[in-house]
């Protein structure tokens, strides 16, 4: 395993979502079908897209492509997928021309659903769009995303804050660490973003351009005043030698459940590592940062995503390629309530339905890799990346981990797969 | 002169009587809903696939809906107790029954029909529209007709076997009830305010979106959350009750045991259903008083009193609106969401959001026997 190639060619996505079917929900029996972003690979001459995929192994058409819309034009595939609370579905994008965008969809006379196309969106010239949340602020509700360049430069990275309805930017939340003072916070290469009350965190990950620099903070934002407020830095292990890049962040709260005591997670991509930052609500403070998981202990590397279901904690970890499960009320601990589930090298985001005949499933998506090898532009025929790069969806039994079944979309479409998020919205309760 | 005209003349004739025996002869034209599109958010829906939504099916659906030669007596047409303007329901709090007195139920609004329960009527007696729609016809208190004398009457005009053979091929009672199914499906509302909220076209007022707030949310004390629990019951999107098994139905708390009606229990023989009743679209509620089951509210003020402190309880009383509670400390002595009088007035704006106007005006489901039909 080549760590240090890895390092400079990596760039990852991934969104925490929080799973919780509400009635509002379980209303449709399309949890099965998968909405996923495939990318193009270049030597097997196929185009970006955006498509839909029947997961459910039981189903006639497991594994098929129900619909497809191709994007020629993108150079850069859409990155990742979230639905607001109002069901519109939107993409953050790695194309500059395409770096948000909102997704058309609807249904046909049949009740099939059809993918119409993609509106790419102003963001006034942030770029690398990665994750999205909706927060209020001062009881009003936005669209929060962290655009991982920012409006570019070395130290580049923001958070744009748009208008729900109109997808306006209302305002780029910016301080670069070159000009705020010293000891001043600062946003850099924000990707993770998690909220709770009036306290967002965003982490500090990777310049884009996966060589310029790479982060080790976590940065507090005030959603009174939307201006970052503070700097925490979550770094111990060095097993790449590199700064820990913190990746993706949970605000452990009570609204999810009832018993968890505020705190941050949050992981790190080169540090392997999962951090703990507790929060007390009254004082609106942060306590010391701590390390509740090694992978260098645990044999893990490159953990990337935190999903939640009614009563579990999910997070991904690319290397071997496992899904860890923890019992959610006692976050902010992680208390494992099961074996892993070992999907393919990658593990990275994942989705919760249930089967034809009622039984529970997850499904992963594995590959890590978002962006091409510039080189040879060409992400498959990479040794270190291809080992992280499964191009599959596995499905497993939810509650035993048991693997049913796989689809290979590189095999089966010559293409890779980046992103899965559930039809009708697996993360429409809680996002992050 | 002459000759040449005569020529051309029996040449039409002929080709006009080849047209007709063709058109004759010829099976259904099964044309697909020119520009169908329906919101994504409103979820899954299925048509029977011997029942295919095609404009030859609507066009002859909508003719029988608002014929009143349906009926016995020539006089009543679905339409006399669906109207348009009121969103397909009379405005009586129980429609009248032909044999004088009234109907033991509201009438019901017909919208977004493809989505919500898969059963029909207040106590989901019904198991598809297609089983549903021959129902009122023959309903000795509603449109009192024979089917056979109905087909009789149908075949025997030119029109409707035409429209028929273009829909479906024969004057059936079946296929009465697929193209009265078909136009029922259509009554698709989709663009009443929140609609336009939900695309990004339209901010709510700073009451609706209040309203919009409350309508979605549990009360949860614990953490300062106030909400008026619809959505447990009316769905976040239809605002109709789910689909799943009989999630759709529920006791909403409006009688004790000792008068609570069947409900659901008449026909799943469960005494669990006793009281429950399918939980309606609230989809143009402004313009569907009087509410409930059997009209028992006028106006949505008197809806929201109930749902605020009159709930009366029963053993079957849905837990939803048991532990719904915005301020469980104050006095016992009524059941209800204990709201602030701003709250209902808000959520009372926010259902007004729901009223389509476009769908209420929509000249592709009026009457097809008036006007440009
Ligand atoms: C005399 C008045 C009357 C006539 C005529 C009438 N209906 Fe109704 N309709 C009602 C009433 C009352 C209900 C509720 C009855 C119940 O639940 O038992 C109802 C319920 C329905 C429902 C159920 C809606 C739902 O959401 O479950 C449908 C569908 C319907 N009617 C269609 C029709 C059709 C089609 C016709 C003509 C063939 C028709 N109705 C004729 C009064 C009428
Ligand atoms: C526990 C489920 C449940 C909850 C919660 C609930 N409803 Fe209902 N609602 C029903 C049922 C069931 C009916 C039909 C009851 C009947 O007629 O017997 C109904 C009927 C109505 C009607 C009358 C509809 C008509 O066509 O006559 C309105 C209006 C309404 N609800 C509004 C609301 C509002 C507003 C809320 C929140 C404040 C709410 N409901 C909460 C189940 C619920």
């Amino acid at each position: 395993m080549k760590f240090k190639l890895l390092a400079q060619s990596v760039l990852f996505g991934a969104g925490l979502l929080m799973v919780g079917l509400t009635p509002a929900q379980s209303q449709t029996r399309e949890e099965s079908q998968g909405m996923v972003l495939l990318r193009g690979l270049p030597t097997l001459d196929t185009d970006h897209s955006i498509a839909i995929v029947e997961l459910d192994p039981e189903s006639d058409q497991f594994g098929e492509l129900l619909s497809e819309v191709e994007q020629p034009d993108i150079q850069h595939p859409l990155h990742h997928l979230y639905y607001s609370p109002n069901g519109r579905l939107y993409s953050t994008g790695l194309d500059p021309s395409c770096s948000l965008a909102e997704i058309g969809l609807s249904r046909d006379s049949s009740g099939t659903p059809v993918i119409e196309g993609f509106t790419c969106l102003d963001t006034q010239g942030q770029i690398v769009g990665e994750d999205i949340m909706w927060a209020t602020s001062n009881g009003q509700e936005y669209m929060f995303v962290t655009f991982m360049g920012g409006t570019g430069g070395d130290d580049g990275g923001s958070v744009g804050v748009f208008d729900t309805q109109t997808n306006e930017v209302v305002k780029i939340i910016e301080a670069r660490k070159s000009q705020v003072g010293e000891g001043e916070p600062y946003i850099m290469y924000p990707h993770g973003i998690s909220a709770f009350d009036d306290r967002m965190v965003v982490t500090s990950t990777i310049h884009p351009d996966m060589t310029t620099g790479v982060g080790n903070v976590l940065t507090i934002i005030d959603l009174n005043t939307l201006e970052p407020i503070q700097n925490i830095v979550v770094e111990n292990e060095k097993p790449l030698d590199f700064p820990s890049s913190p990746v993706e962040v949970l605000f452990a709260r009570p609204d999810m459940h009832a018993d968890i005591e505020p705190a941050i997670l949050a992981n790190t991509m080169f540090g392997f590592e999962t951090w703990k930052i507790p929060y007390d609500a009254d004082s609106k403070t942060f306590g010391e940062a701590e390390v509740i998981y090694s992978g260098v202990a645990n044999e893990t590397a490159v953990p990337l995503e935190f999903y939640g279901t009614e009563d579990e904690l999910f997070i991904s970890h690319g290397l071997p390629g496992v899904v860890k499960r923890y019992e959610l009320a006692a976050l902010p601990e992680l208390v494992s309530s099961g074996p892993d589930i070992v999907a393919d090298p990658g593990a990275h985001h994942m989705i919760f339905f249930t089967s034809a005949s009622g039984r529970d499933l997850i499904a992963v998506q594995n590959n890590l890799l978002n962006l091409g090898n510039a080189a040879d532009d060409d992400p498959t025929d990479v040794d270190f990346i291809a080992d992280l790069n499964a191009h599959t969806i596995t499905i497993h039994d939810l509650e035993t981990g048991e693997r049913i079944a796989e689809v290979n979309f590189k095999e089966r479409y010559n293409k890779g797969v980046d992103n899965v998020e559930g039809l009708f919205g697996s993360g429409f309760v809680h996002h992050h | 002169m002459l000759r040449v005209f005569l020529t051309a003349a029996v040449a039409v004739v002929i080709a006009a009587t080849a047209w007709v025996f063709w058109d004759r002869a010829r099976g259904p034209t099964a044309t697909p809903i020119a520009g169908f599109s329906a919101p994504f958010v409103f979820g899954r829906f299925a048509v029977p696939p011997d029942n295919p939504l095609t404009q030859e099916a609507f066009a002859l659906g909508r003719h029988l809906f608002y014929d009143p030669s349906l009926s016995g007596n020539n006089q009543v047409s679905c339409a006399t107790c669906h109207m348009q303007a009121l969103a397909f329901t009379d405005g009586l709090a129980k429609s009248p029954a032909l044999s004088g007195g009234e109907l033991e139920f509201s009438s019901m609004s017909l919208i977004n029909l493809l989505w919500g329960q898969e059963r029909f009527f207040w106590d989901g007696r019904a198991t598809s529209l297609e089983a549903q729609a021959l129902m009122p016809i023959q309903h000795p208190d509603e449109m009192d007709q024979d089917l056979d004398a109905l087909i009789t009457e149908l075949q025997a005009s030119r029109d409707y076997r035409r429209m028929f053979r273009k829909a479906y091929g024969e004057v059936s009672a079946e296929n009465v009830a697929r193209a009265l199914s078909t136009f029922m499906r259509m009554l698709i509302s989709s663009d009443s305010k929140y609609d336009r909220f939900l695309r990004g076209e339209v901010r709510l007022t700073a009451q609706e979106e209040h309203g919009r707030k409350l309508f979605m949310a549990h009360p949860d004390t614990k953490v300062s959350l106030r909400g008026g629990n619809c959505i447990d019951c009316h769905s976040q999107f239809l605002t109709s009750g789910f689909r799943d098994a009989l999630d759709g139905f529920s006791n909403n708390g409006l009688d004790s045991d000792d008068d609570l009606p069947d409900g659901l229990m008449a026909v799943t023989g469960n005494p669990a259903h006793k009281g429950f009743f399918k939980v309606p679209t609230l989809r143009n509620i402004a313009v569907t008083a009087p509410y409930m089951h059997d009209g028992r509210f006028e106006t949505l003020e008197e809806v929201m009193d109930h749902y605020n402190d009159g709930i009366v309880v029963s053993d079957t009383l849905s837990p939803l609106i048991l532990e719904a509670d915005n301020a469980p400390e104050a006095g016992q002595g009524t059941v209800g969401l204990r709201m602030t009088p701003d709250e209902v007035q808000s959520i009372i704006a926010f259902l007004n959001t729901l009223t389509d106007e476009g769908f209420l005006t929509n000249t592709q489901f009026s009457n097809p026997f008036e006007g440009d039909g």
